[in-house]
């Protein structure tokens, strides 16, 4: 399949937004449609927050290739950061700040000694993680709530938390757009393909793949925090629900690991599925979330962008060409004596 | 002192246990490279098969251990022919997300199944010895013996058989064992199918003790990970080291950390892998397979 050139590209991207933006306005100019309804509206913002996860965990997952199986902690702890300290009589936005700033800082800690792990360890460290911080909130009553959960202060305004989430999907995903192309991206993409070889030339990995595992963090804790406002209720396994980050996996995979359209069509394409072909089956849909995961590993691996040959991969040869920091031959050839 | 002792007693007897529940783990990842996730739900699915045995026959879960071990060696034996298969050669991202998917999807299918309440099994055996102030309850001992025999027969098989052998021999070079005429793919077959019979089984064997529900499968693969990190990969007496080793620091902290210890002793385990991860990655005892870089995804 051809990709158009990047005008036409741009034009369609920007009217598709302008069109999504303008989507809670039209019961106001067409008030005899029926078709956008509150319902409708919660559900486009679902998708938004899903996209924005997707993209989050394609950040450490698929640019540098560190599978996180339990990156839905950091929603967690943005939806727990907000909801105390709302109860604690602060307003929306800065405990909504505080509960990211929380999921940044969490993921400093816990990313300093979990990224020196590889692959499998790393994921089921995370998986480890996830599961302990929400034993963690379920044991200390005092603060969260408990098994009980805690209230927020109602606030139903759909059309809003469409355009917050809306604007922030928009805003993460060309983030994305902007780290895959710079420098930062590059070395990240350099981790996934041979981080030893990468250390080599010099690159601090652990402090990229912290900053990485960070910004994708915070903005999660930014997607919790909303969450849990707008569901005016979280408790410990609302928020922390543990297929949170299957789906987060099988989108990115879906769409292409490592690209920055694929989360995007991923949590699209999987929010509609279960929206509109699973609604009536609302039992049976994890299980066969489980049942596709295992269908997209076996048969499309990469994802379908990896389908539509994405190019938009910039190596990091390239960007050190770019920036005149051309690594020296003699350096390549040392590496291909050594590595086997 | 008393107290001590019982938590130190109740550490190794838990840990018994978990040693047989997470041998299945070990050597499955020690001979294929292939980290099953859906561990924990295939505790679940045995305890599951015992609960019914013992629901519609009223048979007790240390005989029903006998009807179990082969269902799961088939239910093994064919998830690794039209499953893991295909991705034992790939990425181990790639069985990694197999597996977490089939998780998943047998977790939610139990629920459906067997609907979210917890469930026990009866057993015939009751009631406790007391040795100088010191309990040992009949059922959780006889958990522990039979854990013990599933075990050494494990070891004896793999040490002293041709089959046995055999699988040793395609989990320390698989070209090599191919060379001298070793079936690999009914290797794996049947080393998963065995390994998932010894899971099952310790599911069957939990059931009377530990509420059997459709989600009970993450912590104990949780778990299982942990002992193998201890442990060393596919290692028996390993197993058994790290098992104790596990069961003792959840019995200590449930007995002196009064109320929440329970909910803390799986943020002990995990707190446990992630120092063994990272001071000392081959485990405290070596494995089936030599030392290696974990592979890169």
């Amino acid at each position: 399949m051809r990709r158009l050139p990047r005008t036409p590209r741009l034009v369609l991207l920007v009217l598709l937004i302008a069109g999504l933006a303008t989507m809670p306005l039209i019961p106001d100019w067409f008030p005899d449609q029926s078709w956008v309804t509150n319902s409708r509206l919660f559900s486009f913002t679902q998708m938004f927050m899903l996209i924005t996860l997707a993209s989050n965990w394609n950040l450490t997952g698929g640019f540098a290739g560190y599978v996180d199986f339990g990156h839905a902690v950091f929603f967690g702890i943005g939806a727990y950061g907000t909801g105390i300290l709302m109860n604690h009589g602060w307003s929306f936005w800065p405990a909504m700040g505080a509960g990211a700033v929380f999921a940044l800082v969490f993921a400093l800690v816990i990313g300093w000694p979990t990224l020196r792990l590889k692959g499998p360890y790393f994921a089921i460290a995370m998986l480890g993680t996830f599961v302990a911080v929400r034993e963690i909130v379920r044991v200390s009553k005092g603060l969260t709530g408990g098994g009980v959960g805690l209230t927020l202060p109602p606030y139903l305004n759909r059309p809003l938390f469409y355009w917050i989430t809306l604007a922030l999907a928009v805003v993460v995903v060309f983030i994305m757009w902007w780290i895959r192309r710079s420098e930062f991206g590059a070395t990240l993409i350099a981790i996934r393909e041979d981080e030893v070889g990468a250390e080599m030339r010099g690159i601090n990995t652990t402090v990229n793949k912290i900053t990485a595992f960070a910004i994708g963090a915070f903005s999660t804790g930014i997607v919790g925090g909303l969450w849990a406002y707008q569901n005016t209720f979280i408790d410990p396994d609302v928020v922390f629900f543990p297929s949170r980050t299957v789906e987060l996996v099988m989108m990115s995979m879906l769409g292409g690991l490592g690209t920055v359209a694929g989360p995007v069509l991923g949590a699209a394409t999987i929010y509609w599925m279960r929206d509109v072909v699973w609604a009536n089956f609302a039992d049976y849909h994890l299980m066969v979330e489980g049942f596709l995961l295992i269908l997209i590993v076996l048969y499309t691996p990469e994802g379908i962008m990896g389908r539509l040959g994405d190019k938009s991969a910039t190596s990091l040869q390239k960007v050190w060409k770019r920036n005149g920091k051309v690594p020296e031959d003699a350096v390549d050839e040392a590496v291909e004596q050594v590595t086997p | 002192m008393d107290l001590f002792l019982q938590a130190l007693i109740n550490g190794v007897m838990l840990g018994g246990f978990y040693a047989a529940m997470m041998l299945g783990f070990s050597v499955i990842w020690g001979v294929m490279g292939v980290i099953n996730l859906a561990h924990g739900e295939m505790i679940m699915v045995g305890a599951y098969l015992s609960w019914v045995l013992n629901e519609n026959y009223g048979m007790d879960p240390f005989v029903s251990l006998l009807i179990v071990m082969p269902i799961m060696f088939v239910i093994g034996y064919v998830l690794q022919l039209i499953l893991i298969n295909r991705v034992v050669n790939r990425p181990i991202l790639a069985s990694l997300l197999v597996t977490f998917g089939l998780s998943i999807a047998v977790a939610n299918l139990a629920k459906l199944v067997f609907s979210a309440d917890p469930r026990l099994t009866d057993t015939a055996l009751s009631g406790a010895w007391s040795v100088g102030g010191v309990t040992f309850p009949v059922t959780k001992t006889a958990i522990m013996g039979v854990a013990l025999i599933i075990m050494s027969s494990l070891y004896l098989f793999l040490q002293s058989t041709r089959t046995g052998k055999s699988i040793r021999a395609a989990a320390q070079n698989k070209q090599a064992a191919r060379i001298v005429g070793i079936d690999i793919n009914k290797i794996y077959a049947l080393t998963f199918g065995i390994c998932i019979a010894i899971t099952g089984a310790a599911g069957a064997l939990i059931s009377p003790t530990q509420a059997v529900f459709p989600f009970m499968g993450t912590p104990l693969t949780l778990r299982a990970f942990t002992i193998t990190a201890l442990a060393g990969l596919g290692s028996i007496p390993g197993a058994l080291m790290g098992g104790v080793v596990l069961g003792i620091v959840e019995s200590m902290i449930g007995v002196y950390v009064p109320g929440i210890g329970t909910n803390l002793a799986i943020i002990a385990s995990f707190v446990l892998l992630v120092v063994i991860l990272i001071t000392r990655p081959q485990g405290l005892f070596g494995g089936l397979r030599p030392h290696e870089e974990p592979a890169q995804i």
